[in-house]
């Protein structure tokens, strides 16, 4: 079975600032103003433009971000945020 | 599978100037499967013709200035049991810090949490916007 | 139809009315205004018979202009004065660009600028207008106008709208002749307009930078707490009447403001103690 692979919006696209524990996205090519929490914003830096599966976004996140020991129960975790994603058109299902 | 570089230990030129504190990731909130980690700034629909007229602002309540947010991001008395002060106030350099890790100082994740319903919340419900901004929308 | 045109802060207007009154006084009131630089309004209000009959007959006044809400109701001719301000404030709510417009108060010292939003009711017209009697420059009761590119606030001093309480609160703070007629019973009960102060119309094009942005509460026991940026970023979303339209610039000035101008919500019981808490919270901002 294919792991579903997903890709971000392109950095181009996206004008991030972050507030106080909360970043602001703006989407250009939809015009809308997304109030984003964390893990979002962390998830959308590492990816890149890459295409990536669950597991390497968390593997990336685990890179550069302390996530403790329990790792693994992490994925249904960043799945769900990447759903999310999807369907507000801030990252790409491929 | 990637290779993995080892962050975990400062490089030399780090290592040289921090050598009695140990370099650390930051820590990153992942928060839960069920709690949504954004939310959308939309307009909403005007009421009805003689609200808009009048301008009622259909913004949610402040609240009392002295009320905390409970988890679920409502407001409530300061004695509730698990509520956080409402009040959020972060230096810069706290917020340039934190950028990296998500963590301010004296915030807990269940304080960002509880925060980030607030948030949700006055965008919820078809109060959200101005009645000048809802005119906009077709009727 | 007869009417008049009249400049406020960076916008214009031609006020046409099917009725000599209307007309009469805001002629009194915005003497003291300017008229348009280029003699081309950027705005026309009209203010038309509902019906036909209706220019005769129980005269009622139908808001209309540039932009018009197709099902508003019509005023009675008593408060044609109210008509023709909230068709100024129609227009600007519809159909400005060159700023950011934030449904707020706004007021000035030092060139420095305070920022009032808040709920209906919240106190900020009432607030600004007493500031504006106590050394500040009211730069506006309705609109604050945030320039897209540098971060100012620009003002739109229109007549002050006091509503209720406020009007005899007011009538203690300012001279008589500064006042329109009293409107009883309108959609949002007893309103009387107050002309702002001189130096306040004499520097309408004059911007500020935000110092401070409040969110006043009357009716409550004096308390304040700092409101988080975000927090205030989402309720300015919800204060702009043009956030949306203006896209990424619009995102850009709000997300800046809210980045550098401290917030505070206050709560307060009288008038004396919002002047209070203003004053300490301003200072504390300096």
């Amino acid at each position: 079975m294919a792991q579903p692979r997903f890709r971000a919006e392109d950095a181009s696209h996206l004008v991030i600032k972050p507030l106080d524990d909360l970043s602001l996205i703006y989407h250009r090519r939809s015009g809308t103003t997304h109030v984003v929490a964390s893990p979002v914003p962390e998830m959308l830096g590492v990816m890149g433009g890459d295409p990536l599966g669950v597991e390497e976004i968390l593997e990336r996140l685990s890179q550069r971000f302390e996530l403790g020991n329990e790792t693994e129960s992490l994925i249904p975790v960043v799945a769900a945020r990447l759903e999310e994603l999807a369907a507000l058109g801030l990252v790409e299902r491929l | 599978m990637n290779d993995r570089e080892d962050h975990s230990q400062p490089d030399e030129a780090q290592a040289a100037e921090s050598l009695a504190v140990p370099s650390r990731r930051q820590m990153l909130m992942m928060g839960a499967v069920a709690t949504s980690a954004v939310v959308s700034i939309r307009p909403a629909l005007a009421q009805s013709a003689a609200s808009v007229m009048n301008c009622e602002i259909p913004v949610p309540d402040m609240g009392r200035a002295g009320q905390y947010i409970a988890a679920d991001g409502r407001l409530v008395p300061p004695d509730t049991p698990g509520a956080f002060p409402a009040g959020r106030v972060f230096k810069g350099e706290d917020v340039k810090a934190a950028i990296k890790g998500r963590s301010l100082p004296g915030t807990s994740y269940e304080q960002s949490q509880a925060y980030m319903n607030y948030i949700r919340r006055l965008q919820a419900g078809n109060s959200g916007f101005t009645c000048y901004a809802s005119l906009q929308m077709p009727r | 139809m007869q009417g008049l045109s009249l400049q406020i802060g960076p916008a214009s207007f031609r006020i046409a009315s099917a009725w000599r009154e209307p007309v009469e006084q805001l002629e009194r009131l915005y003497a003291a205004y300017p008229k348009p630089e280029s003699g081309i309004a950027d705005f026309t209000v009209r203010l038309e018979p509902a019906r036909p009959w209706r220019r005769w007959v129980r005269p009622s006044v139908a808001i209309c202009g540039d932009y018009m809400l197709p099902d508003a109701a019509p005023l009675p001719l008593a408060q044609g004065l109210l008509a023709a301000e909230m068709g100024m404030n129609l227009q600007m709510a519809l159909g400005w660009r060159r700023h950011a417009l934030l449904h707020a108060s706004c007021v000035e010292r030092d060139g420095r600028a305070l920022v009032m939003t808040g709920a209906s009711g919240s106190g900020k017209s009432t607030l600004a207008a007493m500031l504006g009697e106590r050394g500040w420059r009211l730069m506006g009761d309705e609109f604050a106008l945030l320039d897209l590119a540098t971060g100012d606030v620009f003002a739109f001093p229109r007549l002050i709208s006091l509503k209720n309480g406020a009007i005899g609160v007011m009538e203690g703070e300012a001279k008589p002749v500064r006042f329109g007629p009293l409107m009883q019973a309108t959609p949002k009960g007893d309103i009387r307009h107050l002309v702002p102060r001189p130096e306040a119309v004499a520097r309408m094009s004059e911007g500020a930078m935000p110092a401070l942005l409040l969110f006043p509460r009357f009716g409550h026991e004096a308390a304040v707490r700092s409101v988080g940026k975000s927090e205030s970023f989402v309720r300015l979303t919800q204060a702009s009447t043009n956030y949306v339209a203006l896209g990424e610039a619009g995102f850009a000035a709000l997300s800046r403001f809210v980045d550098e101008v401290p917030a505070q919500a206050i709560d307060y019981g009288s008038g004396e103690e919002a002047m209070a808490l203003v004053e300490q919270l301003w200072s504390a901002a300096a």
